[in-house]
C-alpha cells in the first residue's frame, strides 16, 4: 500500500516491527514522520539493529494486558524517540504512568470516555501537572497546557493528529478517513471543511458548544461519535489544565518582577 | 544514521580470592580466564554490540579478586581489548574492583594505562566481616589502610563501596562519614545494602538489615554529605546521583534502580558462564543464560535463554503484583534489585526488600534538591551497586 503514497509525508503502521525495518526503503525513510507498531511483545531485535533513528509510536491495544510489555521497549530510547499511544480504556491510568516512568512520551487515544474513565483522566492530568518525576509529555494534556499558557488557538484535532487539513488515515482496505475513530464514517471529505461542518451540525443539536469556554481549543472534539455526549468530564480536565497554565504564568511573572531568573 | 549506546560487561577473569569475607555471595573456584578465551569473549561481545549498534563497551573487571592475577596478565588483556576495539571502532572503558590486599607498586602502570588511575575497592566501618583467609577483620583493615595510602601516594584515586552493619547503624552517620572522609581522606564512596546471596552463613542470617534503622542512617548520612562533603567535591553514592537527578534531571542511576538491569548488564565468569551479574553467575547456576564458549554468538545465547526471559519479565510482572504502580518514584525504581529480592524472599517477582529505604531516600533527596535549588552541575559515571 505504501507505493501509492510515496513522496508524501508518511506515518507507517504495522503489527510486525521486523516488517517495517525490512520493507521501508531510503525514499520512504526520507519522508517518514514515524512508524507505528500495533502489536506489542513481538521482540525488538530488528528495531535495535535498525540503522535509522526513526521515531516509534507503540500503539497499545489493551492497557491491562499490554502494560508489562512496555519494559522490553525501553532500550529503544537509546536511538529512537518513542511514544506510547494508549486508548482511554480500563487500565490506561497505570499504563500511562508506567510509560512516562520509563521515559516514553504518551498520547491518549480518546473516544468518549465514561465518568469513571474521566475520573482517571483527571488523576492522570494531576499526575502530569504536579508529579516532579514526570519529564515526558502526556498528550493531549501537554500541548493543551502550552496552548493555554501561550494563549494560542491550538485545537484537540491538531493535537490528536486528526486535523483533516493536515492528515489522513488510510484503512487496511486503502480507504481514506480523518482518523481511526472516523473509520466507520466512510470516506473523508476532500475539503478541509470537516471540522466546521461537524461543529455546525453538532452545535445545531447542542447549544452546549456555543456556550462552552473551551470551544476554541476543543472545537467539538468530544462530540464524536455521539453528539449528545456529556462533556462535563472533558471540561474538568480543560479547567484543570487552564488553571495550572494561568498559575504558572502568574508565578513566572512574579518571579520576573522580583528580578529572579525563572 | 544513528550512533550510540553502551554495553556493560561485568567480567570475572578469576574466581580465586585471597579473602574470606563473612557476607560474600560468590562461590570461589580455581578457574582463570586465559588470553585466548578473553579474545573470544571480546570478539563475541563486540559482535553483539554491532548487532545492537552500540559503540561503547564498559568492562567492569571483578573477581573473585582480580589482583590474584599478575599485572602482566592485565597488560596483555589491555592489548587484546584495545586491539579489538580499534579494529571494530569501539570505545572501551575499563573499571577495576579490587580488595587491594595484593596491591603494590607493580600495579601502578596498568592502573594508570588501563583504569585511568582509579581503583574501586571496598571497606566497611567498623569492619566486622572482611578478612583474609585465616586472618582477622582488624588485620585486614590495617593492610587495607596501608594499601590505600600507598595507592594515594602513587596518585591513584581509590573509591570504595561500603556495606553497613548493625554496629555501623548504632555508631551513626557522623562517625561513619568522619572515618572515611576525614580520617582516611577518601573523596568517593558508595553505600551498598547487604543481602543473603550465595551460601548461607551466620552473618547473612541478619540480612536484610532493619530497614527503618538503615533508613535513618542513610538519611542522616545524606544530610552530612550535603552539608560537609558536597561543597568540597566529596562524592557519596547513591546520594550524589539522586541529587543530580532531582536537581538536573540526569537519570544516571545505580543498576538496582534501572528499569531493567537485564537490558544493560551482562556478566561472564572465567569458565564462560553468562548471567546477569556476579552473584547470579557464581552462586545460582540455574540462573545462568548459557556459556559464551559454547555458543555461536552472544545474541542468540541471550535471546534463547529461559533464565534471561524470566529476568526480562520481572519488572513488568512485579509492578502489577506489588504496590509499585502507585509509587511516586516509579521512574527511579522498578521494583529494585532482582538478586536482593530473590535471595531475601526466594521469589524473583517480589520487590527489593529495601523498598522502604529507597522511598525514604528518594523523598529525602527530593526535599534536599528543592532546598538547594539549581547549582553547579556535577559529572557522573555509571556505578553498580
Amino acid at each position: 500500500m505504501i507505493e501509492k503514497y510515496r513522496g508524501q509525508n508518511l506515518i507507517v503502521r504495522s503489527h510486525d516491527p521486523s516488517e517495517l525495518v525490512k520493507k521501508l526503503n531510503q525514499e520512504d525513510l526520507d519522508k517518514l514522520s514515524y512508524v507505528q507498531i500495533h502489536t506489542l511483545g513481538l521482540g525488538i531485535d530488528d528495531l535495535l539493529s535498525w540503522e535509522y533513528a526513526v521515531p516509534i509510536d507503540l500503539v497499545v491495544q489493551n492497557p491491562l494486558t499490554d502494560l508489562p510489555l512496555l519494559y522490553q521497549y525501553a532500550p529503544l530510547l537509546t536511538n529512537h524517540a518513542v511514544r506510547v499511544s494508549v486508548p482511554v480504556a480500563p487500565g490506561f491510568l497505570n499504563l500511562a504512568k508506567l510509560a512516562v516512568s520509563l521515559d516514553f512520551s504518551v498520547k491518549l487515544e480518546i473516544l468518549q470516555p465514561d465518568r469513571t474513565l474521566f475520573e482517571e483522566m483527571i488523576q492522570l492530568a494531576h499526575y502530569y501537572l504536579h508529579q516532579s518525576t514526570v519529564s515526558k509529555p502526556i498528550e493531549y494534556f501537554h500541548s493543551l497546557f502550552l496552548a493555554f499558557y501561550h494563549n494560542t488557538p491550538l485545537t484537540l484535532w491538531s493535537i490528536q493528529e486528526e486535523d483533516p487539513t493536515r492528515i489522513r488515515y488510510i484503512t487496511d482496505q486503502g480507504e481514506e478517513a480523518v482518523s481511526k475513530r472516523f473509520t466507520e464514517m466512510g470516506p473523508a471529505p476532500d475539503s478541509a471543511s470537516l471540522i466546521k461542518e461537524f461543529i455546525e451540525e453538532r452545535a445545531a443539536l447542542q447549544a452546549e458548544c456555543d456556550a462552552c469556554e473551551f470551544r476554541v481549543n476543543c472545537s467539538g472534539y468530544f462530540k464524536w461519535p455521539r453528539p449528545d455526549y456529556n462533556c462535563d468530564g472533558a471540561k474538568s480536565v480543560f479547567r484543570m489544565l487552564k488553571d495550572a497554565a494561568i498559575e504558572l504564568r502568574k508565578d513566572l511573572a512574579q518571579l520576573g518582577e522580583r528580578g529572579e531568573n525563572p | 544514521m544513528m550512533t550510540g549506546g553502551n554495553c556493560s560487561l561485568i567480567l570475572l577473569p578469576t574466581l580465586r580470592c585471597n579473602a574470606a569475607c563473612g557476607y560474600c555471595f560468590e562461590r570461589e573456584s580455581d578457574y582463570d580466564l586465559t588470553m585466548e578465551q578473553l579474545s573470544v569473549v571480546v570478539q563475541k561481545v563486540m559482535d553483539y554490540m554491532d548487532q545492537r549498534r552500540q559503540e561503547t563497551l564498559s568492562i567492569y573487571w571483578q573477581g573473585g579478586e582480580v589482583m590474584t592475577m599478575p599485572p602482566a596478565w592485565f597488560e596483555q588483556a589491555h592489548d587484546v581489548v584495545q586491539e579489538a576495539a580499534e579494529r571494530r571502532h569501539k570505545q572501551v572503558l575499563n573499571y577495576i574492583q579490587s580488595n587491594m590486599m595484593a596491591y603494590g607498586r607493580q600495579w601502578n602502570g596498568i592502573i594508570s594505562s588501563m583504569f585511568g588511575n582509579n581503583i574501586g575497592s571496598s571497606m566497611d566501618f567498623p569492619n566486622l566481616h572482611r578478612k583474609l583467609k585465616g586472618g582477622s577483620p582488624k588485620e585486614y583493615e590495617i593492610i587495607w589502610e596501608q594499601k590505600n595510602l600507598e595507592a594515594k601516594e602513587a596518585g591513584i584515586e581509590v573509591g570504595i563501596i561500603s556495606i553497613p552493619n548493625n554496629q555501623t547503624l548504632e555508631m551513626g552517620a557522623d562517625r561513619f562519614y568522619s572515618h572515611f572522609v576525614e580520617e582516611l581522606g577518601l573523596t568517593s564512596f558508595q553505600i551498598n545494602t547487604p543481602f543473603p546471596g550465595g551460601a548461607p552463613s551466620t552473618v547473612k542470617q541478619g540480612y536484610p538489615l532493619d530497614v527503618n534503622h538503615l533508613s535513618k542512617f542513610m538519611v542522616d548520612l545524606a544530610g552530612i554529605w550535603i552539608d560537609r562533603g558536597r561543597p568540597n567535591g566529596v562524592r557519596v553514592g547513591p546520594f550524589d546521583k539522586l541529587l543530580d537527578y532531582f536537581l538536573y534531571g540526569n537519570k544516571d542511576l545505580l543498576c538496582i534502580w534501572r528499569d531493567n538491569c537485564v537490558n544493560e548488564f551482562v556478566c561472564i565468569d572465567p569458565r564462560g558462564h553468562v548471567a546477569q551479574c556476579d552473584c547470579w553467575v557464581t552462586s545460582y547456576p540455574e540462573f545462568r543464560f548459557g556459556n559464551i564458549f559454547d555458543c555461536g554468538n552472544l545474541s542468540d545465547l541471550l535471546r534463547n535463554s529461559q533464565a534471561r526471559r524470566r529476568l526480562q519479565a520481572r519488572p513488568g510482572l512485579l509492578v502489577q503484583g506489588e504496590d509499585c504502580l502507585d509509587c511516586l518514584y516509579l521512574t527511579l525504581c522498578h521494583g529494585g534489585c532482582p538478586v536482593r529480592a530473590y535471595t531475601a524472599t526466594g521469589d524473583l517477582y517480589r520487590k527489593d526488600p529495601y523498598c522502604n529505604l529507597y522511598k525514604t531516600l528518594f523523598t529525602a533527596m527530593e526535599e534536599a534538591a528543592a532546598n538547594l535549588g539549581i547549582s553547579r552541575p556535577e559529572s557522573c559515571t555509571t556505578q553498580r551497586m
